[in-house]
């Protein structure tokens, strides 16, 4: 197995593609529809130019970045990329609880080197108009819905990881395509209620780029991206793990 | 079965074993033995080669053909 210094930069580089293209995308989108009209208050933007398309657009960003980013690397770290995953993985004892605090601090440097890369690629109008892609929850969504939210999408996207990744019976090879569809679909029907994270490091970057750079203080929504993510994906590990047990 | 190569070359040995590629039986003197690493895992979890190797048995011509790969 490669060192814990080989799997933390791998994990580091993992992150840095899903926020820097995932996120990167959102910011984009914010910044083509920068002036329109939107017609609901529902609409901040993203869906103006092509309805549940931008989000479509978007989710398959984050999907196709997490494909390559499990190809990749994920015969060296893990690919993680995901401290709900990597929490989950260990609450189901699949994953050493002594690595936890090294992956999740590869997650979040990987996470915020991207957002201020992205600012630093792009210029100061992805912070001012495209937020770098940070996620809150939109008009009308309370905090506890945000969370439910948050989890469900998360509990879709561990028990997936479970049954495609985890699982010894899995068809191998698949992992990366079927995780990075999902992932899209989910994007693609949720990411208009909170921004559909699914992943406190994704989050934790564009927020932190967003203070450092002037732009929105969205940290009073953190705790809805580390409840929702982290719940959702101990209870998908734990409900496959009883599932799939031949008792 | 007789060793091919042998064979070739006008001898009548015994065969020890058959190329995994070609099915070419070969004697001692003609078979090359290799030990293929086994690795398990790979995403999530890290690929880790395990302690124990596979060994894969072949005639010259196809462990050339194959080393040009490797």
């Amino acid at each position: 197995m490669p060192s814990l210094n080989k799997r933390f930069i791998a994990e580091l580089l993992g992150t840095f593609i899903l926020v820097f293209f995932g996120a990167g995308a959102a910011a984009i989108t914010l910044m083509i529809s920068a002036g329109g009209n939107p017609t609901t208050p529902f609409n901040i933007g993203i869906g103006l130019l092509g309805g549940l398309g931008d989000w479509l657009a978007i989710g398959l960003a984050f999907g196709l970045a997490i494909c390559a980013a499990i190809y990749a690397l994920g015969r060296i770290s893990g690919a993680h990329i995901n401290p709900a995953v990597t929490i989950a993985l260990w609450s189901v004892k699949k994953f050493p609880g002594k690595e936890v605090a090294p992956y999740i601090a590869a997650q979040i440097i990987g996470a915020s080197l991207a957002s201020l890369s992205f600012a630093a690629a792009v210029g100061m109008d992805a912070v001012t108009l495209g937020g770098l892609g940070a996620t809150a929850p939109f008009p009308g969504i309370g905090y506890g819905q945000a969370i439910l939210v948050e989890g469900i999408g998360t509990f879709l996207l561990m028990i997936t990881i479970m049954g495609v990744a985890v699982d010894r019976k899995a068809t191998p090879g698949f992992a990366g395509l079927v995780i990075g569809l999902t992932v899209a679909g989910i994007i693609t029907t949720l990411g208009n209620i909170t921004g559909s994270s699914l992943n406190p490091a994704r989050t934790f970057g564009p927020y932190l780029g967003d203070m450092l750079l002037g732009g929105s203080n969205l940290w009073a929504f953190y705790p809805i991206y580390l409840i929702g993510p982290i719940v959702g994906a101990i209870a998908a590990a734990f409900l496959y793990n009883y599932l799939s047990s031949e008792n | 079965m007789k060793c091919y190569i042998c064979a070739q070359e006008g001898k009548d040995t015994d065969a020890l074993a058959i190329c995994i590629v070609c099915g070419m039986g070969l004697c001692q003197d003609h078979l090359i033995r290799q030990e293929v690493d086994v690795w398990e895992g790979g995403y999530p979890f890290p690929a880790e080669k395990l302690e124990k190797t596979v060994p894969r048995i072949l005639c010259g011509f196809c462990y050339h053909s194959l080393k040009g790969r490797e």
